[in-house]
């Protein structure tokens, strides 16, 4: 089971430090949410996603796009019916299909709910899920909540392996999956309750090694990897303080 | 006889929530059920119940809500779901648990509890549905949301029953 999205880079979004990118991604929430025209978020929508393609590659704009165009799909259809305001664009036997305002907020929808998923992207695609922890803990994560997230990550795997071999046991045994698929508690009972034996199994042992690695000691942690500090660190928060800045512009302006 | 409950240390409570929220990615990420009509459902919501019923409220609403956001930040193109689903289903497994643990072993509040657990998860994603799709989208994820959670609510109580039975210790595990 691959556990990362991440993928490994030498591009200029690998190269920035984590910890910017985590407050940056709070500036692209914020952008699209702050009160402004159609077009200034079709601007900000056009270049999340050109910053994509530019350092990652225009081959990676398309995962994404797989997923989302459902989604897409259904904002597109089903927004401009609850918008009754502006001028009628699209009417059919008297009633009125498409207004200016649904269309204009179908617009907006549509551009906040892609940009902010290429940045998310751009951000997941580009940081390791460790480096995550480490800024989490840099923030201010208290060590016991990095510690969880960081056994959770490691013991992923191993479960979604131990899922499939115990599938593939009861298919073995009794063919019950491909021939019942419908009955979803006949056949996925017995697999989840091997499953969860295993996994809580795995506690109080869990448990006694982090006892005997000292956990609840007072003394400062130790840590193999570190983030950078000092000017490479301020060269990075430099860059991406200008990239919010040009995403910030339009909460200062009364549109 | 000594009847008292045996004290759950730190490094239990990391270990149990680490664990449980491995499973609720797992259930979440790897598993996706065929539905007789169209789509897919995950199982996320079996390992929330289970927890809840088995471990208590607080490890569900911390492996619950982490798990499902690993689960989410690993899929990548809905990595920005993450943080909704950290609250949305850390309140489920909490008011599942809360419920649940009024009269122990009770299985009408453990059903009242899975369901007012799939009640706040549904509305909690149409809520954030409607400011990041709209109403109309956020509409149409209600049922499909509503399914999981009531085969997460009927599978988690008889998984839970199950493992109970199969694995007697677990029971001495609520905090």
């Amino acid at each position: 089971m691959i556990v990362e999205f991440f993928r490994p880079g030498n591009s200029l979004l690998h190269r920035l430090d984590p910890r910017p990118k985590l407050l940056f991604l709070v500036v692209v929430l914020i952008a699209f949410f702050v009160p402004s025209t159609t077009w200034v978020l079709l601007l900000f929508t056009a270049a999340i996603v050109a910053v994509v393609a530019f350092f990652l590659g225009p081959a990676q704009l398309l995962p994404p796009l797989k997923s989302l165009w459902p989604i897409l799909l259904l904002i597109f259809l089903l927004t401009p019916p609850f918008h009754f305001g502006g001028q009628p664009i699209i009417r059919i036997l008297g009633a009125t299909l498409v207004t200016s305002e649904g269309l204009d907020t179908t617009l907006v929808m549509l551009l906040r709910f892609i940009g902010i998923t290429f940045g998310f992207f751009a951000v997941v695609r580009t940081v390791a899920l460790d480096d995550m922890v480490l800024s989490l803990r840099w923030f201010g994560l208290p060590y016991a909540a990095c510690l969880v997230m960081t056994i959770t990550l490691r013991t992923i795997p191993s479960l979604g392996a131990a899922w499939h071999n115990v599938m593939d046991a009861h298919r073995l045994r009794s063919g019950l999956v491909e021939s019942r698929r419908r009955r979803i508690v006949e056949t996925y009972l017995p697999v989840l309750t091997s499953v969860l034996i295993e996994a809580v199994k795995g506690i109080p042992v869990l448990a006694m090694a982090l006892e005997s690695r000292g956990f609840g000691r007072r003394n400062p942690r130790t840590s193999y990897a570190e983030l950078k500090r000092g000017r490479a660190l301020a060269a990075d928060m430099l860059v991406l303080a200008a990239a919010s800045a040009a995403l910030l512009w339009p909460a200062f302006i009364r549109w | 006889m000594i009847d008292e409950k045996p004290a759950v240390s730190p490094a239990f409570r990391i270990a149990s929530i680490a664990i449980l929220a491995a499973v609720t990615t797992v259930l979440t990420r790897v598993v996706q059920i065929p539905l007789p009509a169209r789509g897919y459902i995950n199982l996320g919501d079996v390992a929330i119940v289970f927890t809840a019923l088995t471990l208590g409220p607080f490890s569900a609403a911390l492996a619950g809500g982490l798990g499902t956001a690993l689960a989410d930040l690993l899929s990548g193109p809905y990595a920005f779901w993450a943080p909704i689903s950290l609250v949305v289903h850390g309140l489920q497994g909490l008011l599942i648990g809360l419920i649940a643990q009024m009269r122990p072993n009770n299985i009408v509040l453990q059903i009242a509890g899975g369901i007012v657990g799939m009640i706040v998860m549904a509305g909690g994603y149409l809520l954030a549905g409607v400011f990041l799709e709209g109403a109309g989208p956020a509409l149409t994820e209600v049922p499909g949301n509503l399914i999981q959670g009531g085969v997460g609510v009927v599978l988690g109580i008889l998984v839970g029953a199950a493992v109970s039975r199969a694995y007697p210790p677990v029971r001495q595990w609520k905090w």
